[in-house]
């Protein structure tokens, strides 16, 4: 079996995203959805249940009261808050123990950096047009998915590919892409696919790195966007370092200023500060 | 014993064991100075310019931006005895995203306004490791002034 062949043979053993998650959009559909009636669902799923009381008691999300069963949780927070949390306990397992250490990152250093961008999109949702805020936090948070699975083929050809980024200055996907027959922004793409996010979020994570991603479509530049960022403020950032190209002449259309983007970075430190529990998940 | 310094902090210290540390610098600048004659030593880690951008968040966090952080760095040192014809002086960072239509400048920026306030006050940098794509990580030690940098891609060095 050849290197390829072996990297898309991992996507089979890929384990499924919490079948919960899926549940849990799909019932918040209908707007009259009781908190009982969620909870029926949430409750099979403990790691789940244990984070939705753990978050609803945490400071980030400003709930003034102690939260003690799923029910009263369900009841005090509002339906895009419980997405959030129900997104973010669900990714954080694949994000958990030595992940990534083939990009050079430490424990935690790969939920660190999507939660920082999770939250980044967030913040820059209110500039892009045609973006609704749950969507930006679930791709975002999802981005470097790839990352998780490609690391260890990354650990391989580590040297080789370090090499080319210097030799030619050119991007770490462009690297991974060449070297290893795939980047892990199209295999996040693929991985997102099998655990079949909508078509939109796909292309988002799959083309998190097209220099040209602020020409595409609005969730698109939003990830892409996000994701430098938060690269160049250097958050969850491993050897492949600042090396990632991104067009930004694309902003014009958003109406974007480089003064919007500074303030969101100094909020996003804000916001990080508030959302430890978040990132203890 | 290591001293972590955060994004938008400082600290500054005479204690000859301690090792001052910022992790990652991106498009964010870290400025090192030390004195050797009294062993003070402090490290900035600045995210963006200019203070203009929100002088309420400047007042709370002035160590965010490079023209309220900079003059702090300096002023703390000089609180613990340093004096500004010894100081040596170290710059790392200010890299930036690949962006051909050179918008994304924030690491640019960043050098750019430092240069000028140094220029300005007459301080001359002593070893300085900035631009590129790449992503930095230093440490000073307060009781030998050895500056160690690890650049992502071009491993760990003295500085």
């Amino acid at each position: 079996m050849n290197r390829i062949d072996e990297i898309l043979a991992l996507i089979r053993h890929v384990p499924p995203f919490p079948k919960v998650a899926a549940r849990v959009m799909q019932v918040l559909k209908d707007p009259d959805v009781t908190a009982h009636q969620l909870a029926e669902v949430i409750q099979y799923d403990q790691a789940i249940t244990a984070n939705v009381l753990k978050i609803c008691n945490a400071a980030y999300f400003g709930i003034p009261r102690k939260v003690n069963s799923l029910d009263e949780g369900l009841v005090v927070i509002g339906h895009d808050i419980l997405k959030d949390i129900i997104i973010a306990s669900s990714s954080a397992r694949f994000y958990q123990g030595q992940v990534g250490a083939g990009y050079g990152l430490e424990q935690g250093d790969m939920w660190r950096h999507s939660v920082a961008t999770g939250i980044m999109a967030k913040l820059l949702v209110k500039h892009i047009e045609g973006v609704d805020s749950g969507s930006a936090f679930t791709a975002a948070l999802l981005h470097d998915i790839g990352k998780r699975f490609l690391s260890s083929f990354v650990a391989d050809d580590f040297e080789k590919i370090v090499a080319k980024v210097a030799r030619e200055n050119c991007t770490f996907v462009e690297a991974e892409q060449e070297i290893l027959g795939i980047d892990h922004a199209a295999l996040g793409g693929m991985i997102l696919e099998k655990w079949e996010f909508d078509q939109q979020l796909i292309d988002a994570v799959r083309e998190h790195h097209n220099a040209a991603a602020l020409e595409g479509a609005p969730l698109t530049a939003l990830v892409a966007l996000s994701n430098n960022l938060v690269i160049s403020i250097g958050i969850g950032v491993g050897d492949d370092g600042l090396a990632s190209e991104l067009r930004g002449d694309g902003l014009k259309r958003f109406g974007i200023t480089l003064e919007m983007l500074q303030i969101c970075m100094a909020d996003l430190l804000t916001e990080l500060d508030r959302a430890q529990e978040l990132l203890n998940i | 014993m290591k001293v972590i310094v955060g994004i938008s902090d400082m600290k500054v210290s005479n204690n000859v064991k301690e090792e001052l540390i910022t992790y990652s610098l991106g498009s964010c600048i870290g400025v090192v100075i030390w004195d050797p004659a009294v062993k003070v030593g402090g490290l900035l880690h600045y995210m963006l310019p200019d203070s203009r951008l929100d002088k309420d968040r400047a007042q709370k966090k002035p160590f965010m931006f490079a023209d309220t952080g900079i003059p702090a760095l300096f002023k703390e040192c000089y609180s613990l005895g340093a004096a500004k014809g010894r100081l040596i002086v170290k710059v790392v960072g200010g890299s930036q995203i690949l962006d051909p239509t050179g918008f994304f400048s924030i690491g640019k920026r960043n050098y750019l306004i430092l240069s000028k306030l140094f220029d300005k006050n007459h301080i001359k940098i002593t070893a300085e490791d900035i631009g590129g794509s790449v992503n930095r990580t230093v440490s000073l030690e307060i009781g030998t002034g050895r500056v160690h940098l690890k650049v992502s891609g071009r491993g760990e060095f003295e500085l």
